[in-house]
C-alpha cells in the first residue's frame, strides 16, 4: 500500500498530558511526526491538534481509531495532504514568482 | 470540611467498594491513618508485595464484575503494580489503582520515593490522573469508576499527591455518568444490524467466535439464544471461556494456538465468521493472511479501534455485545444447519481419539497434567472458579476444565503474566467467597508470587492450589524441544520442598505421584473450605497438544510431536 502524507486533525479536551498520549500513538507504530500543532479550536475550551505523518491509509485509519479511543479526545479526522500541499505549493510558488518579477521590473 | 484522605474513602464507599487490596508506605500514610476509622465499612487486605495486590484486584473484578481497588504508596509501591496494570489493560479488567505521590512542591525534584507514575502508566491505562488538590479527589474517583467500568473496561491510575491527602475540602461524592468526549456504549448502527442479519441468513456454514466481551456485557443468554435460533456452531477465545456452559450443544471448544481442532478447522471452512466481543489476538488467528480468508467476516465489538485492526472485516458493528445480539435476534431466521454442525463433531471425535484420551486417561507412565485438570473438573462437578497461572498449566487448565456458569475462568490472556495465578485466585475467592476456587499453577509461576501465601494465611482464604510440578519451566521447555533443537536453555528448575512451605504458611498439603492416589487427593482437597496445596508430580517432559505452531494457519495443527492434522482422517 502506498505511503502518503496525511494530516490528522483531533479535537480534544484541554487536559494536561494529552500531547504525550497522542504523540505516543504515533511513536508506538514507528510513525515519524512531520509537523505538529496544538492550539485552541474555534469551539470554546476545546483544543485542536494537527499532525502530519507519512504512512498508509490502513495505518492512518488505525491511528485515528486509537486517538478517538482516548477518553479526553472528542473527534479525530484525517486528510490526504497532497491536495493541501499542492495548493500551498502553488500559492507559495506564485508568490515567489510574483516577487521575482517585481524585482526584475524594478531593476 | 474533611481531609482529602477521608474524601477518598467516602468516595470508595459511595461507589460501592467493600474491599481494598493494598500495602502502606511513606506517602500513603495519611490515607492509611484515616482507614482505621473505616474498618467497619472497608475491608483492607494487606498483601505481601504490591504485585499481589493488583493481581488479587484483577481476580476479584473478573469473578464479581465489580471493579477491583488497589492502594499503594509512591515510588517502588507504585512501580510494583505496573505489571498488573498492563495485564488489566490487555484483558479489559476494571481496576482502580490509587498510588500515593510526593507533595506537589517536591514534584519533579527527584524526591525520595518519587516516580513519574503518570508518565509510566499513561500507555497502559484507560485513564490516569494526578490529583493535586483535595477538592479534586471526589471528582477524580467518580470519573475513575465511570471510566473503569463502562465501555471496554480497563485500569485507571490515580496519582494522589500528599497535598491532596492532607488538605481540606468540602465533603460529598457525586457519581459521574457523563463525559462529553467519551462514548462508552455506542449505539449499534441499525443499518449494519440489518446487513448482518442478511449475511447470517444467507450463510450456509456460519461460525461464531466469541470472547470476553460476551461476559463483560452480560450477553451470555443472548448469545445462547442466537446460536440456538440459527443453529450455529461456536468457539470461544481463552478469555471467553465459561460464557457458555461446556455442555451447551452449539459450543465446540476453544480457538487458537492450543484450541480445539474443530473450532480452528471450522474457522477455515465456514462461509461466514461472526466474531462477538473479541479482538483477533495473534494467538487466536495464527497467520492472519490465511485466517478465515475464504469467509466473509462480521466483527462485533464495543471498541471501534478493534474493527479491522488485525483482520480485515466485511462488516463491523461497533456496540455492546448484548445490545447487538438483542437487536440481531428477531432478524435472524430459525434455521437447521445441523449437517454443517456435525462436521465440528467429526473433528471433535478425531481430537478425542488422537489427543484428549491419551492426555486424560493414560494407562501408564507419570501422571499427566490433563489427568489432574480433568479429575478436578470431575470431582467439583465443573462448578468451581478456575484460575490459572501462565504456561502449560494455563493451556491444559483451559482445555480440560468444565464450566457450568459464567465468570468461572480467570487467567492472564493478553499479557501472559507468570505469577498472576496465586494472587488472582486469592482475589477471586474474596470476590466470590461462596464458590470453590481452584488454581492450576506450575512450579515456575508459583514461585514468582509465592509470598502471597502469607496473605492467604492471614485472611483465612480457602483457595485450592493445584501445583503441577514438572521441575521445568514447562512451556518454554516445550518450545525449546519443538523449535530450538532441544537446547534446554535455563528452563530446568530446582524446586524447594513444598511441604515445608505449606506447613510454614499453615496450609493443608498433600503430595501425589501415583495415579491411584489422585482421585482420593482431589476429593480430600475439595472436601472442605480450607486453603489446600495439592502438589502433583506430573510427567516432566509433558507437552500441550494440539498446537498451531507460530506463523502457521489455524488449520495446520500438530496432534503430537510427529503427526499433523489431515483432512479426511
Amino acid at each position: 500500500m502506498e505511503n502518503k502524507l496525511y494530516v490528522v486533525s483531533a479535537y480534544t479536551e484541554n487536559q494536561v498530558g494529552l500531547l504525550g498520549v497522542i504523540a505516543n500513538i504515533f511513536t508506538r507504530r514507528n510513525l515519524n511526526i512531520e509537523t505538529l500543532q496544538v492550539f485552541p479550536s474555534e469551539f470554546e475550551g476545546i483544543h485542536r491538534f494537527t499532525i502530519k505523518t507519512r504512512t498508509t491509509q490502513d495505518q492512518i485509519n488505525r491511528v485515528l481509531m486509537q486517538i478517538e479511543k482516548k477518553v479526553d479526545v472528542i473527534k479525530a479526522f484525517s486528510y490526504v495532504d497532497d491536495e493541501v500541499l499542492m495548493l500551498e505549493h502553488a500559492q507559495v510558488g506564485a508568490f515567489l514568482a510574483a516577487r521575482e518579477a517585481e524585482y526584475e521590473s524594478d531593476k | 470540611m474533611i481531609t482529602g484522605s477521608e474524601i477518598l474513602l467516602d468516595s470508595f464507599i459511595a461507589e460501592g467498594v467493600d474491599t481494598i487490596f493494598g500495602y502502606p508506605g511513606g506517602q500513603i500514610m495519611p490515607v492509611y491513618d484515616k482507614l482505621v476509622d473505616y474498618t467497619d465499612r472497608l475491608r483492607h487486605i494487606l498483601v505481601r508485595h504490591e504485585q499481589g495486590a493488583i493481581h488479587a484486584a484483577q481476580g476479584y473484578a473478573r469473578v464479581s464484575g465489580r471493579p477491583g481497588v488497589v492502594m499503594v504508596t509512591s515510588g517502588p509501591g507504585a512501580t510494583n503494580v505496573i505489571t498488573g496494570i498492563a495485564d488489566a489493560m490487555a484483558d479489559s479488567t476494571p481496576v482502580i489503582v490509587v498510588a500515593a505521590q510526593v507533595s506537589t512542591a517536591l514534584l519533579g525534584t527527584d524526591a525520595f520515593q518519587e516516580t513519574d507514575f503518570i508518565g509510566l502508566t499513561t500507555p497502559i491505562t484507560k485513564w490516569c490522573y494526578q490529583i493535586r488538590r483535595p477538592e479534586d479527589v471526589a471528582w477524580a474517583v467518580a470519573r475513575a469508576f465511570h471510566i473503569a467500568t463502562t465501555g471496554r473496561p480497563g485500569p485507571i491510575v490515580l496519582d494522589l499527591t500528599r497535598d491532596a491527602q492532607v488538605g481540606i475540602a468540602e465533603a460529598g461524592h457525586k457519581k459521574c455518568d457523563f463525559i462529553r468526549s467519551y462514548v462508552p456504549r455506542p449505539k449499534p448502527s441499525a443499518e449494519n444490524i440489518v446487513k448482518a442479519a442478511e449475511m447470517i441468513n444467507a450463510a450456509e456454514k456460519p461460525f461464531v467466535v466469541y470472547g470476553q466481551g460476551v461476559i463483560l456485557s452480560g450477553a451470555e443468554k443472548e448469545l445462547a439464544e442466537f446460536l440456538n435460533k440459527g443453529c450455529i456452531p461456536a468457539g470461544t477465545t481463552l478469555l471467553g471461556l465459561s460464557a457458555l456452559p461446556s455442555n451447551f450443544p452449539h459450543f465446540k471448544g476453544m480457538v487458537g494456538m492450543h484450541g480445539n481442532i474443530a473450532t480452528n478447522v471450522l474457522t477455515q471452512e465456514c462461509d461466514l465468521l461472526i466474531s462477538v466481543g473479541m479482538r483477533f489476538d495473534d494467538r487466536v488467528t495464527g497467520k492472519t493472511s490465511t485466517y478465515a480468508s475464504q469467509a466473509k467476516v462480521i466483527h462485533i465489538d464495543i471498541d471501534a479501534s478493534e474493527i479491522g485492526k488485525n483482520v480485515p472485516v466485511d462488516l463491523g458493528i461497533v456496540g455492546d455485545a448484548k445490545d447487538v445480539l438483542t437487536q440481531l435476534l428477531p432478524l435472524v431466521q430459525k434455521r437447521d444447519r445441523s449437517e454443517w454442525e456435525t462436521t465440528a463433531d467429526m473433528y471433535g471425535d478425531l481430537e478425542k481419539h488422537k489427543v484428549i484420551e491419551p492426555e486424560v486417561f493414560p494407562e501408564s507412565g507419570r501422571i499427566k497434567m490433563g489427568e489432574v485438570v480433568n479429575k478436578v473438573a470431575e470431582v467439583s462437578g465443573g462448578k468451581a472458579v478456575i484460575v490459572t497461572d501462565v504456561g502449560q498449566n494455563q493451556m491444559i487448565g483451559a482445555r480440560y476444565s468444565r464450566f457450568a456458569q459464567s465468570r468461572s475462568m480467570i487467567t492472564s490472556g493478553g499479557l501472559g503474566t507468570m505469577g498472576f495465578g496465586l494472587p488472582a485466585a486469592f482475589g477471586a475467592k474474596v470476590g466470590a467467597p461462596e464458590r470453590t476456587v481452584c488454581l492450576f499453577v506450575g512450579d515456575g509461576g508459583i514461585q514468582m508470587t509465592i509470598q502471597e501465601l502469607g496473605t492467604v494465611m492471614q485472611e483465612h482464604t480457602g483457595i485450592k492450589i493445584i501445583l503441577l510440578n514438572n521441575n521445568w519451566l514447562g512451556n518454554v521447555r516445550m518450545w525449546q524441544e519443538l523449535f530450538f533443537d532441544q537446547r534446554y536453555s535455563s528452563t530446568r528448575m530446582l524446586n524447594p520442598e513444598y511441604s515445608f512451605i505449606a506447613s510454614a504458611y499453615g496450609l493443608k498439603y498433600r503430595f501425589v505421584e501415583q495415579r491411584e492416589e489422585l482421585d482420593d487427593a482431589v476429593r480430600e482437597m475439595l472436601f472442605d473450605d480450607s486453603a489446600f496445596l495439592l502438589e502433583v508430580h506430573v510427567e516432566e517432559m509433558g507437552m500441550v497438544f494440539p498446537m498451531v505452531p507460530p506463523g502457521k494457519s489455524v488449520n495446520e495443527i500438530m496432534l503430537n510431536g510427529t503427526d499433523w492434522f489431515e483432512y479426511g482422517e
